[in-house]
């Protein structure tokens, strides 16, 4: 973007807001690896301390909801479609849930953030970087929170719940009729790129196999310590563009 | 994400400004080519129906943004791709995707989009053998937003609020010129004259290989 007089003015605001704003915090990992029971604990933690928050969950925007939910029914979607659609409901969440919810200085908990796109859609066999340029520009969380675990435990945790459904079991790539056996297979390869994910990205990782109240304890250590990552540094494109569009006052 | 395989069909790319201009030139081509004895199949917009269910779902919600939409266009594309072009491709037919990737690349450059991220996204969709340019007419007028006329149309109702000089002849005039920007390769204006040019090439390159007997135009879609 060339420096008018407008994007200087927008890297103005973009500055002054980095003190009031709210945390961002993405919780990642494999299927079963407790990320929702995490969240809604921190939630209940952060709330007793008058935080405000707001919690997104993957694939949950009004707008993309539906018709990904009677695709996926269908099992009509292919593997470029499945993701471009995740992008979709990314961005619209992005632009109408969670920067505006971040720029009030709530803190924002996503339950599933970008990462599980790249990490489902690179095992699904899509090139890392045209995954990136669809979430682009990027807005970064400041802290993830990844709770890893062996696939073997989350194909444990999974079949003693439910069964898979059949783009969670990856059957779209592995062609296996049985949901668990595919999923065994897939979630291996899910884990491989969350592993590598996890070092590119700096997540902080969290034992997922540790008793619940334990990973609390240190989600809530880890919450405490969270430094912001500054907006102009990281995520000042995602910002630009969001206030250009979204008419947001200037105070 | 698909590898770019080589195909024996032709892919023609129609690209304009306005839905019912792309639509009425594909029309010509897919008539011309069928005089000439050249069966084809055609790749509109939104074939996938996600623009529509995006609609319906986006009743009242004002907070829809030009990336989100290109987004919703390129799964559109993924969706058209493997449904409607690859195979007629694959069987060695004659595909029309009217309108391809130049289109969104143009309307979304205009709305303020990089380029290069519209091209890296997009770049799944294989590169046409020919590429044509309708005639452009109301050349005065900005976009009518209309859901179900063509890209434009869609988004300039759908930003209504958002991206209001949408309906200004400013922003179609932006669009138009991106559009005609030189790229290297020969672009057929589909005036009477391009459309007999594109139709001889078409010919051409078919020559050698097996042609069906004309019939009815027909979807490739399942």
């Amino acid at each position: 973007m060339p420096r008018t007089a407008t994007t200087q003015r927008l890297e103005q605001l973009i500055a002054q807001r980095e003190q009031s704003r709210g945390l961002l915090i993405a919780f990642e990992g494999p299927d079963g690896s407790g990320k929702t029971t995490q969240r809604k604990l921190l939630t209940r933690w952060l709330e007793s301390r008058d935080h405000q928050v707001v919690s997104t969950r993957w694939g949950s925007s009004a707008l993309v909801k539906p018709l990904l939910k009677v695709r996926k029914k269908l099992r009509t979607l292919s593997t470029e479609e499945y993701s471009l659609l995740h992008a979709v409901d990314f961005r619209h969440r992005v632009e109408t849930s969670i920067l505006p919810a971040l720029w009030a200085g709530k803190t924002v908990l996503a339950d599933r953030y970008l990462f599980t796109a790249l990490a489902r859609d690179a095992a699904r066999g899509l090139d890392l970087d045209w995954l990136l340029n669809a979430y682009s520009p990027l807005l970064w969380p400041d802290l993830v929170l990844y709770f890893s675990m062996t696939p073997e435990d989350s194909r444990r945790r999974i079949a003693s719940t439910r069964s898979p459904h059949f783009y969670e079991a990856g059957q779209d790539v592995t062609g296996i009729e049985d949901p668990l056996a595919s999923y065994s297979r897939f979630i291996d390869r899910v884990v491989k790129e969350y592993d590598n994910l996890s070092v590119v990205f700096q997540f902080v990782t969290v034992d997922a196999g540790e008793a619940v109240y334990r990973q609390h304890t240190r989600v809530r250590e880890l919450v405490e310590r969270t430094e912001k990552r500054p907006w102009p540094t990281f995520s000042e494109d995602a910002l630009k563009e969001w206030l250009i569009t979204s008419n947001i006052p200037a105070g | 994400m698909a590898h770019h395989v080589e195909y024996p069909g032709r892919l023609i790319a129609i690209e304009g400004s306005r839905g019912r201009d792309a639509a009425t030139a594909a029309a010509a081509v897919i008539k011309a080519l069928k005089d000439a004895g050249v069966d084809s199949a055609i790749s509109r917009f939104d074939a996938s129906g996600l623009f529509g269910d995006l609609a319906a779902a986006a009743r009242g919600d004002r907070h829809i943004s030009i990336r989100t939409l290109t987004l919703v266009y390129a799964a559109d594309l993924a969706f058209r791709l493997r449904w409607e072009v690859r195979p007629v491709l694959a069987a060695g037919g004659v595909v029309i995707a009217a309108p391809y990737v130049e289109t969104a690349v143009a309307f979304g450059v205009s709305c303020g989009l990089s380029e290069d991220w519209i091209r890296q996204l997009l770049r799944f969709a294989p590169k046409p053998d020919i590429r044509a340019r309708v005639e452009e007419r109301k050349l005065a007028r900005g976009w009518k937003p209309h859901l179900d006329r063509g890209y434009a149309e869609y988004c300039a109702a759908i930003l209504e609020n958002a991206a209001p000089k949408l309906a200004s002849k400013r922003a179609r005039r932006d669009v138009m010129a991106l559009l005609d920007r030189p790229r290297g390769r020969k672009v057929y204006r589909l005036s009477g004259k391009g459309v007999n040019e594109l139709v001889k090439s078409v010919t051409r390159s078919l020559q050698g290989a097996t042609r069906r007997s004309a019939s009815t135009p027909r979807t490739a879609r399942r």
